[in-house]
């Protein structure tokens, strides 16, 4: 039997031998979790220059043996790669724009103003938050039907580009912004959309970059909802584009894949190495309380 | 730069351009309406709308052509008879559970062994831990589906030069469900420890030197420090987790299509079939009402522990 004490003495003694033990196991936590992070990673990488004969090989080959172009030509020549990436980056890009320019202005209303019934309107905000996509995937592509907009992109950002994530992301933002600063603006004759652009927007920009990388991410690997709405192929974005190599039972060209995923991985990884400190400190602010 | 220019144009009148007057009156009042109201057109018209149609539908029998036919009770009646809707929650819990007892748990693990102040190159350790969520799933199912190989898999190899009868990862009823769980903590642990390690940093400094003075090590501040003053990022973490893992679709999806015999088809899987697949509307909707009210249940605890309702 191992008791509460005998776990504190255990504790302690752990806590004794502390600085020596504890270096050498947060150094192989932090290598054995690189590892499994970055092996898949790398297999697909490497993966993306080989057959498929090549890839199902026992035992299995790390670096690739003979390099297998053709696989630029599956995906650019049988597929219509081209199209899935040009879709994907301006759906991602006008999305995540709109996105910001909602969230930020919604924000700047809620965390600068006081107006009656403010506090029902933001529990409505923040209780939209329960409802799961699930819940209306159905009555959502109803909606969509009437209005015309099966296979269409608008489908696609339109009803995403005011998200109560977001606003709430940017009103956390406001927070610093003294309120001295809206009235000298407004002193010297300043319209309230003026004040938003020239001292609201500067002075949120991390809040803007966090939430960008935050939202392209989000449109960039949608899958399910753009799987229900797209119809015809060169419609598809990237991530329902590859889907269909897997729909293809009788030749399904591994190596494509991989190389299609390995290219649709690199614009998003340089994304985030760009932005990853202002990525990091929004992505959290929600729920670190000041 | 605009409002640079107009600035230094207005040598002689006001500071900025002109604005109808009855506006420039009434701007203060009205504007954080104007600003706010986008969300609320959206949410009316493709969020809270649908949901409201998905409570009518419930009660319906549709397919989307001619007029819904009223049927009461029935779908509800039906599911609970559902052999695959009731796999299919069972499924989505387990997800569910794995998720909260083990992904949320490696994450913390991950973030406070990052956080050592020992460690150096942490930027690239956090780069490498956030490189999944960054890679296509698609892509990734299929490297995970040549790990789990039987014969073959790298996963299975240690069990195949010991002799050992090897796991069926994707072929077997028991371990589909923990193949799909190792593809979705292969993505989100690293995601989930980005929270985690912001919420350590902000835990002031000062705080452990005080306890270092009065003669703790590192166990007592990781224990006495730590853990309290990340209570409200831990609680945060668990509720995006469960809502998140409770919706489920791409890994199980991509994975394994739920087989075999519907063993790891996850909710959102069997409400994505029978409504887009099979056409029944009203069912699907049933499907989703069962959902919401599941998801409603945690969140709600949940935010109300956190206080995210109070507005401030």
């Amino acid at each position: 039997m191992i008791c509460y004490s005998d776990l504190l003495a255990v504790a302690e003694l752990l806590g004794k031998l502390g600085p020596r033990i504890g270096v050498g196991a947060i150094h192989a936590i932090l290598l054995l979790g690189a590892a499994a992070a970055w092996f898949p990673f790398l297999w697909m990488v490497l993966a993306s220059l080989k057959s498929n004969t090549e890839i199902f090989r026992y035992p299995p080959t790390l670096w690739p043996q003979e390099l297998q172009l053709e696989n630029l030509t599956t995906l650019f020549e049988e597929k219509p790669f081209a199209s899935w990436n040009f879709n994907s980056i301006w759906i991602a890009i006008v999305g995540t724009l709109l996105t910001l320019f909602f969230s930020s202005l919604a924000g700047f209303g809620f965390g600068k103003y006081k107006f009656k019934g403010r506090t029902v309107l933001f529990a409505v905000l923040i209780g939209s938050l329960i409802i799961p996509f699930q819940l209306i995937l159905t009555p959502l592509f109803v909606v969509i039907g009437k209005l015309g907009w099966i296979d269409n992109y608008l489908a696609l950002f339109v009803p995403f580009v005011a998200p109560a994530f977001g606003i709430f992301l940017m009103k956390q933002f406001m927070a610093r912004i003294p309120d001295e600063l809206l009235d000298a603006a407004r002193i010297d004759g300043g319209s309230e959309f003026l004040i938003y652009r020239i001292i609201i927007v500067p002075m949120v920009r991390p809040g803007l970059a966090a939430l960008a990388i935050f939202t392209f991410l989000n449109f960039w690997n949608s899958f399910l909802w753009p799987l229900v709405v797209l119809r015809s192929d060169d419609h598809y974005t990237l991530p329902v584009g590859m889907a269909t190599f897997y729909a293809v039972l009788i030749r399904v060209e591994y190596g494509a894949i991989m190389l299609g995923s390995t290219l649709i991985s690199l614009p998003i990884i340089v994304l985030f190495l760009l932005m990853q400190r202002h990525f990091i400190s929004g992505l959290t602010l929600g729920s670190v309380r000041e | 730069m605009a409002g640079m220019r107009a600035a230094s144009d207005a040598s002689l009148g006001p500071a900025f351009p002109e604005t109808p007057r009855w506006w420039t009156r009434n701007q203060k009042r009205l504007a954080p309406y104007v600003f706010i109201s986008p969300f609320y057109i959206l949410f009316f018209a493709f969020f809270l709308g649908p949901s409201i149609f998905a409570f009518y539908l419930a009660f319906q029998e549709w397919t989307g052509l001619g007029a819904p036919e009223f049927v009461g009770l029935r779908n509800f009646l039906d599911l609970v008879e559902d052999r695959t809707f009731r796999q299919a929650v069972v499924n989505s819990a387990f997800y569910s559970a794995a998720s909260l007892f083990v992904i949320t748990p490696l994450s913390l693990l991950l973030a406070v062994a990052l956080n050592s102040r020992f460690v150096r190159a942490k930027i690239v350790f956090r780069t490498v831990f956030f490189l999944p969520i960054l890679t296509s799933t698609i892509a990734i199912a299929l490297v995970f589906v040549l790990l789990y190989g039987t014969r073959y898999g790298l996963l299975n190899a240690p069990l195949v030069a010991l002799d050992i009868q090897p796991i069926d990862w994707l072929g077997s009823k028991v371990w589909s469900k923990i193949a799909v769980t190792g593809l979705i903590l292969w993505r989100w642990v690293g995601f989930n420890m980005i929270y985690f390690l912001a919420g350590l940093q902000a835990i002031p400094q000062h705080l452990y030197e005080a306890a270092k003075v009065d003669g703790a090590n590192h166990w007592q501040s990781l224990r006495f420090i730590t853990l309290p003053m990340l209570r409200p990022v831990i609680l945060f973490v668990t509720v995006i987790v469960l809502i998140g893992s409770a919706q489920i679709f791409d890994e199980p999806y991509i994975l394994t299509e739920g087989e075999p015999a519907e063993s790891s088809t996850s909710l959102a899987m069997y409400l994505y079939r029978v409504g887009l697949h099979f056409l029944s509307f009203g069912y699907a909707s049933a499907i989703g009402t069962v959902f919401f009210i599941a998801i409603f249940a945690f969140s709600w605890m949940q935010l109300r522990v956190l206080g995210v309702f109070r507005d401030d």
